[in-house]
């Protein structure tokens, strides 16, 4: 296990430096090259300029620049925005918090939600609770979340007046978990896909395991119902939450571009989207790296949930 | 000045803008007479204003201040760093807007209006304090424009070269509260105040250091730039300003008291502000960010304690105005709060290519097919249709709104000189050697006789050009999408390319594509251009030849003669005849100026009139009960 994890992560390491060389060199292929794509229209003598060449090697061969660069993010410096008038790093600690209180309960509360219901879907196949249920999930998945959110605003905001209509403005996790009147129309809308997409594949994987021997071997040998759901069909059923959960951890590193729009929350998907607007691309270039993080860290996680649910899964190397 | 242009970038999303309140109807047209009204009309009306409160503005969408030293570079000039932020607190020397006109306005002006004798400005003071205790003099002038002098070039994105400040020979207090300029070259003493002297924000003695201690900018040059660094490095952490002992030092009638990790913005009235105030005037000016025009609207229409006192409307979501009404009805969700309309002074165009870069040059260069276009631009449908209503027909190459008859001559006053007209266009291009071959306008007589295509024209050239527009604004998709339709109605091919607010101002301005610039033949994104801090349109910024702003290189030396004389009187005459001039040449399309925001104001709070130069100044506004 320790040797696969080494290995694992020394795997991510070199996916890593790859993003990292992949997106710092298009900023050389971009038109203007990289002190416009950088300063925009900041002319060469100005302070921002001087302190761009140092920060990311203009000047000098790209090889050159990149070293530099890379030198910086692994001393914990992403860059400088001068769009924002920001560090980098400053923008990810403000909009992260936000994103990740907002993504995660989403993602938790799906995820709760979408176990049982698949299960019981699964348990009851073809019933009008499983029909019902489909419909539901089915509804959940192709709504648009931009409309979802309307209506629950228009709703629960506007003319109940029962919660608020924008997100969460307190800074850090804590502030914004705290905050539930307003952290409950965006969790919901974000919630309502998630659960859609997760109960779908339980119900999926429990209906294949309810139709394996060795459930059918449990339950003729005599073992209580619950047993047989928790120990044979939940944990097999597992695989694809767990490939989900571990393929979505760049989605809510990402965010969640629409909600966080609608909501008024500044988190890493609005931030992101800014960022491509404005052409601010030590943004891009920082949080693209962060994401990329996510991805591998989360497919590393991936794995290692596998082999918890499922023994037969053999950890090799590669 | 190009942080005109800056206005734009940062403008873009605003959408809309506005105009008075003539002949509103019924309740409404009370409303907005309310709001534009003093303490009188209050009282008058029953409600009593009251003296403190908290009054919660909404910033546009996607914008927040992030620069607060007044000496903004080009990356930072933009209306919510200067208007909605710095000028709160710090001061410029001269102010301008005044009851909803662009004008100079003395009253909130820090000094007099400057005397001018010969070649010689004298600007004196008025007896306003900075919040540390110290008096408003000479100095924090002369230390402004030391600081110009030393780093304008490179660091002031209202730098245009030859102009401010290379256009003052020399800078100099004669006494605590008197400034003396000698001017290089002649001006008109309107222009150098309303488009050179507009730009000094005087700046306290308190500011003149540098890390390393107290520093002397104000008597030598050679020391200011590394008082700028110093000031422009502590500029750079938003966390840190409310608690800056430099940043603390204001003589604005605000003083920022925090400045949230989520950009909410919260000033405290400043109890030692020297300048005029009201009798009653909220205590607290807060700014709020919003993601989206969408999530600022549900906050208003949701109300309650996380409400806002002054929200806007999204275009898309505006009540058509009954005729001759400036606004239209306020939805019932919105009862409790005032519509008004705000236009930015400025010029709604696009320009045409006139570069060496356009293949389309000669086609360009032909003002006939200029007119055609014109002619094209359905300026009253864009206006009904994709603006519900809340825009202003652009009458000439002065902006026509607010309707300032000083600048705008006789001509453009009478309204669009280029009505809707697709019969005019296809007989100017059909008496000029053009026909219909295969659905386009194709030159079949090349020349340069009066009746022939034209210089440059070779036979079989198509009528067809390449418009960049600007996504992200509805009303303009729809207007270029519109001025498309109508030309191929006639002939005239129009490949539309849609791109980002920044890339079609990269274009336009061929920094996508270095010299010699791009290959587009129209480029619009949205707006055109404000006025400010450059208030008089004298078209040497857009339209002089060589002009940085001159974004289609159009040259023309008797237009150039006309503009410099309007920069050597202060005549409307001389305005109006270059005006009448260049209208007629159109170097530029003429499209409706849009409104820049629909201001919602709840009822018991009085703003006044707002300014279409897009300063606000919230220590006039007061609640009422």
């Amino acid at each position: 296990m320790v040797t696969y994890l080494v290995r694992r992560l020394l795997q991510a390491v070199i996916v890593l430096a790859l993003v990292s060389m992949l997106v710092f060199g298009l900023l050389w292929l971009l038109p203007g090259g990289p002190r416009h794509a950088l300063l925009g229209g900041a002319p060469a003598g100005s302070a921002g300029a001087a302190a761009l060449g140092r920060d990311y090697g203009i000047g000098s061969p790209v090889v050159l620049g990149y070293a530099r660069w890379i030198a910086a993010v692994l001393h914990g410096n992403l860059g400088y925005s001068y769009v924002e008038n920001a560090s980098v790093g400053s923008l990810l600690a403000a909009s992260l918090p936000r994103t990740l209180a907002l993504t995660v309960t989403a993602a938790g509360i799906a995820a709760c939600a979408a176990i049982p219901a698949g299960l019981l879907q699964a348990l009851r196949r073809g019933s009008v609770t499983d029909q019902l249920g489909r419909a539901l999930m089915y509804a959940g998945y192709g709504i648009p979340s931009f409309f979802l959110g309307s209506v629950l605003i228009a709703t629960f905001a506007v003319r109940l007046h029962w919660l608020g209509a924008e997100g969460p403005q307190a800074p850090g996790i804590a502030g914004v978990l705290a905050d539930w009147r307003d952290l409950t129309l965006p969790v919901l809308t974000l919630a309502v896909l998630t659960l859609a997409i997760f109960a779908r594949y339980v119900r999926a994987a429990a209906t294949d395991s309810l139709a394996q021997d060795y459930v059918r071997t449990a339950r003729a040998v005599g073992a209580r119902p619950g047993r047989v759901l928790g120990s044979h069909v939940l944990r097999n059923s597992m695989i694809p939450v767990i490939t989900l959960a571990g393929l979505s951890i760049p989605r809510i590193l990402a965010g969640a571009l629409v909600v966080e729009s609608l909501f008024n929350i500044q988190g890493m998907g609005w931030q992101l989207w800014q960022a491509a607007l404005q052409r601010d691309f030590p943004v891009l270039l920082g949080f693209i790296l962060v994401i990329a993080a996510g991805a591998v860290i989360g497919s590393l996680l991936a794995d290692i949930g596998y082999a918890i649910a499922d023994p037969r899964v053999r950890l090799r190397p590669w | 000045m190009r942080r005109a242009l800056q206005r734009h970038l940062k403008l873009a999303h605003l959408g809309p803008r506005r105009r008075a309140a003539a002949g509103c109807a019924g309740l409404l047209a009370l409303a907005v007479a309310i709001a534009g009204c003093g303490l009188s009309t209050a009282r008058a009306n029953g409600r009593i204003p009251v003296q403190g409160g908290t009054a919660s503005y909404a910033l546009p969408p996607n914008q927040q201040p992030v620069y607060i030293f007044p000496f903004d570079s080009s990356s930072y000039f933009s209306v919510v760093n200067t208007d909605y932020f710095q000028y709160l607190m710090y001061r410029p020397l001269y102010w301008f807007g005044a009851s909803g006109l662009p004008y100079l306005n003395p009253s909130l002006s820090l000094a007099s209006q400057p005397a001018y004798r010969g070649q010689t400005v004298t600007i004196k003071l008025k007896p306003y304090r900075w919040s540390d205790g110290e008096q408003l003099t000479a100095d924090d002038v002369v230390f402004w424009m030391h600081m110009m002098q030393a780093v304008a070039a490179s660091d002031w994105g209202g730098y245009v070269p030859g102009g401010f400040p290379d256009n003052v020979a020399s800078v100099k207090a004669v006494g605590q509260d008197e400034v003396q300029m000698v001017i290089k070259g002649v001006f008109s003493h309107q222009w150098f105040t309303y488009n050179e002297l507009s730009q000094i924000t005087p700046m306290p003695l308190a500011w003149d250091r540098t890390a390393h201690g107290k520093s002397d900018c104000v008597a030598n040059v050679s020391d200011c730039a590394a008082v700028y660094s110093y000031l422009n490095s502590i500029a750079q952490s938003p966390a840190t300003w409310a608690r800056s002992r430099i940043w603390r030092v204001v003589d604005g009638p605000w003083r920022l008291a925090s400045y949230t990790s989520q950009g909410v913005i919260t000033f405290d009235y400043n109890p030692d502000y020297s300048g005029p105030a009201g009798k009653y005037h909220i205590s607290v000016f807060q700014e709020r960010p919003f993601t989206s025009e969408e999530a600022e609207f549900n906050v208003l229409e949701a109300g309650g304690s996380d409400g806002l006192d002054v929200g806007y409307m999204p275009t898309v979501d505006a009540p058509v105005p009954p005729p001759d009404a400036a606004v239209g009805q306020n939805p019932p969700g919105l009862s409790g709060y005032r519509l008004t309309a705000l236009y930015v002074w400025g010029l709604s165009y696009f320009p045409y290519n006139f570069g060496p870069a356009d293949p389309q040059r000669a086609v360009i260069g032909q003002l006939y097919v200029r007119k055609a276009l014109q002619l094209l631009e359905n300026q009253a449908a864009i206006i009904q249709g994709p603006l519900h209503g809340y825009g202003q027909v652009t009458t000439g190459v002065v902006g026509g709104y607010p309707t300032v008859a000083k600048y705008l001559s006789p001509l453009a006053l009478k309204g669009d000189p280029y009505p809707y007209d697709p019969a005019q266009a296809t007989a100017l291009l059909t008496g000029h050697g053009w026909k219909l071959v295969g659905g386009v306008m194709t030159c079949t007589d090349p020349g340069s006789g009066p009746t022939q295509c034209g210089a440059g024209i070779h036979a079989g050239t198509k009528l067809d050009l390449t418009m960049y527009y600007a996504t992200g604004s509805a009303w303009l998709e729809s207007a270029v999408l519109q001025l498309k339709s109508n030309a191929e109605q006639i002939g005239i091919a129009i490949t539309l390319i849609p791109r980002a607010f920044q890339d079609v101002i990269n274009e336009v301005t061929g920094v996508a594509c270095g010299a010699p610039g791009c290959p587009w033949e129209l480029a619009d994104w949205g707006l055109g251009w404000s006025y400010s801090p450059d208030y008089l349109p004298t078209g040497d910024e857009l339209f002089l030849s060589h002009a940085a702003a001159n974004f289609g290189q159009y040259l023309n030396p008797t237009n150039d003669g006309l503009i410099q004389a309007t920069l050597r009187t202060s005549s409307s005459r001389a305005m109006w005849k270059w005006e009448n001039y260049l209208t007629g040449q159109l170097p530029v399309g003429l499209q409706p100026n849009s409104v820049t925001q629909l201001i919602e104001t709840v009822d018991t709070l009085r703003i006044g009139k707002q300014s279409p130069t897009l300063s606000i100044n919230p220590e006039q506004w007061y609640f009422v009960r």
